[in-house]
């Protein structure tokens, strides 16, 4: 498990047991304070390519000493990333599915300040005091029809295409990030993760597998849990315990 | 600073329990059109196995570096060079997508690309290295000298106001040289757009000749990419008569690169990166500015570059590029120019 400086991590991701391909992809970089969630979509053109672009320019960003400066650059990045993805691919004129593109969620940490940057529905979770707490908001169709027509939870889930994502890299000509910026305290977990994971499992399975010490141990409870149901999807899933 | 526990303390923040409906298995976009909602079946189809860590025995895999509508190129290690302790054995490796990568004339399109980029000796052409195949995973791959720097879209958005004259001629010169050969060579690039140019420590470099053409009698009896059963474009930067009538000629070109330094100088796309004959049907040429940073004498080059009707696009690389160098009134004439 890697450990630099009191940050312990571990991270997996698994195609499910439907899907032939994984388009899941994520960054674990502890001594960077800097970990990752990115879940594509492509058809033919690969979603896979997608999640992986942003994974591997996010890896690949300059460790700058201020973080407000790392916060601009993984935004930057992910504003080109968008335009990578969209006005600069290369469409096929014979197929449909020319959209490429991917959910994003990363976690940048400094000590005690922290900042979550995503678009689409890969989420944050925050275990911290016995109580978990999803810090991220979806971009979806769901939590859009919940914020803006009041709907609940069940009835929102219950619509037809309501998981269609609202925003995602390289979906749009303009993206818009949502970025959270809060401070950590000694003890508290985070879990990011692709929907994969967390449509298969309770807010107690998330809250039992976080309330584990090490990370290492939530991650095969989190994976053992969700694999023991349909796993229809691509799952991904990195713990970070402080 | 926001702390969750604070702002979140009405309790929205919890998480609400998944309901029992099963969840929607596929990733897709509220606002795409895509009529094909199951790609997870088409590439089970897909006979051909993942992407090996080393290919050919040879190049190891590190790290995606972009990817196309045919292909994805990497960052690879040439294990050969290492261990010959080649100071610098890193090479950009390019292999199809591998959907396409399943037709049967995908490596004969692959090596027209690089029998395509080889022929062209210019300093602003990317150095194609090899093409190789590896017959355990039954794909075939291009091996390119990696350039390190900086993409033109990348710079784009890293210079959202556009290049000042000193900075732009820098980039614009070079790579209406790097055209205007490609075209005397009888080379047409077929995807001209600021991610296939490259701004690196050693110069520009123009890449990505996979949806390239050699005109009749140039590299006789190379395998051409069918326009008729493949036709690919990037949207905004591919001129009309790509568009409506498949037809690839030095001017499409010239449209493409035309928009390219047109968003470079002013940071706009001219045509809000719209199609071109949606641009063209909303007469968008009409009220073309020229971008306020680009000296006068450049601009009636660049008008005619950008225009929509291919008849009325009468201009070559070579013109545009000496429209960029020459000052009009340069009082000694052509050709005792300096030659910055």
């Amino acid at each position: 498990m890697p450990l630099a400086g009191h940050w312990r991590s571990a991270a997996r991701t698994h195609a499910g047991k439907v899907r032939e391909r994984n388009e899941d992809a994520y960054l674990e970089c502890p001594e960077q304070g800097l970990w990752v969630v990115a879940d594509g979509m492509g058809g033919h053109q690969g979603g896979d390519i997608a999640s992986q672009m942003i994974v591997a320019s996010l890896a690949e960003l300059p460790v700058q000493e201020h973080f407000d400066d790392r916060l601009i650059g993984i935004r930057q990045c992910l504003h080109w990333l968008n335009r990578r993805l969209g006005q600069e691919l290369t469409v096929n004129a014979g197929r449909q599915d020319n959209i490429i593109g991917s959910t994003v969620v990363a976690l940048l940490v400094e000590e005690d300040r922290a900042a979550c940057v995503w678009a689409g529905d890969s989420r944050c979770y925050l275990w911290r005091g016995q109580r978990l707490y999803q810090l991220s908001r979806d971009h979806s169709l769901q939590q859009q029809m919940i914020d803006e027509r009041q709907m609940n939870a069940r009835q929102a889930r219950a619509h037809p295409g309501g998981h269609a994502l609202t925003r995602a890299v390289g979906a749009a000509e303009q993206l818009t990030l949502e970025v959270l910026e809060f401070e950590v305290f000694p003890g508290d977990a985070l879990l990011l993760c692709s929907d994969g994971l967390y449509q298969g499992l309770s807010s107690d399975a998330l809250s039992r597998a976080l309330s584990l010490g090490l990370p290492a141990m939530a991650l095969k409870r989190l994976f053992d849990d969700a694999l023991r149901g349909p796993a229809r999807d691509n799952l991904t899933a990195v713990v970070i315990r402080r | 600073m926001t702390d969750p526990l604070q702002t979140d303390a009405d309790g929205q923040a919890l998480v609400a329990p998944p309901g029992d409906d099963p969840p929607g298995d596929l990733t897709c976009y509220a606002f795409a059109q895509s009529k094909n909602r199951e790609p997870a079946r088409l590439a089970a189809r897909s006979a051909l196995s993942t992407m090996p860590d080393v290919l050919a025995g040879r190049y190891c895999i590190e790290r995606l570096l972009g990817a196309g509508g045919m292909g994805a190129v990497y960052r690879a290690r040439d294990l050969l060079a290492e261990q010959y302790g080649d100071p610098d054995p890193y090479v950009a490796l390019k292999v199809l997508n591998q959907d396409f990568a399943e037709s049967p004339d995908a490596s004969a399109v692959l090596y027209s690309e690089f029998c395509l980029t080889r022929y062209l000796r210019h300093d602003n052409v990317l150095r194609v290295h090899g093409f190789h195949v590896d017959t355990a995973c039954a794909r075939a791959f291009i091996t390119m000298e990696l350039m390190r720097g900086l993409t033109l879209d990348k710079l784009l958005c890293e210079r959202p106001l556009g290049l000042p004259w000193k900075e732009l001629r820098h980039i614009v010169l070079p790579l209406l040289d790097a055209l205007a050969y490609a075209h005397a060579c009888g080379v047409v690039h077929g995807d001209m757009k600021p991610s296939n140019v490259m701004l690196s420590e050693k110069g520009v470099r123009l890449f990505d000749f996979g949806l390239g053409r050699a005109e009749e009698g140039v590299l006789p009896g190379l395998p051409h990419l069918s326009r008729e059963r493949f036709n690919a474009w990037t949207p905004g930067y591919a001129a009309p008569e790509l568009l409506e009538h498949h037809s690839l000629s030095a001017r499409t070109d010239i449209y493409a690169v035309a928009c390219v330094i047109y968003e470079l100088a002013s940071g706009k796309h001219p045509f809000r990166h719209l199609p071109s004959i949606q641009a063209r049907d909303e007469h968008l040429d009409v009220g073309l500015q020229a971008p306020a940073r680009l000296p006068k004498r450049c601009w009636p080059a660049l008008r005619t570059a950008l225009a929509f009707d291919a008849s009325a696009r009468a201009i070559t690389a070579g013109q545009v590029r000496d429209a960029f160098t020459l000052p009009s009134s340069w009082p000694w004439g052509r050709r005792n120019r300096p030659s910055w």
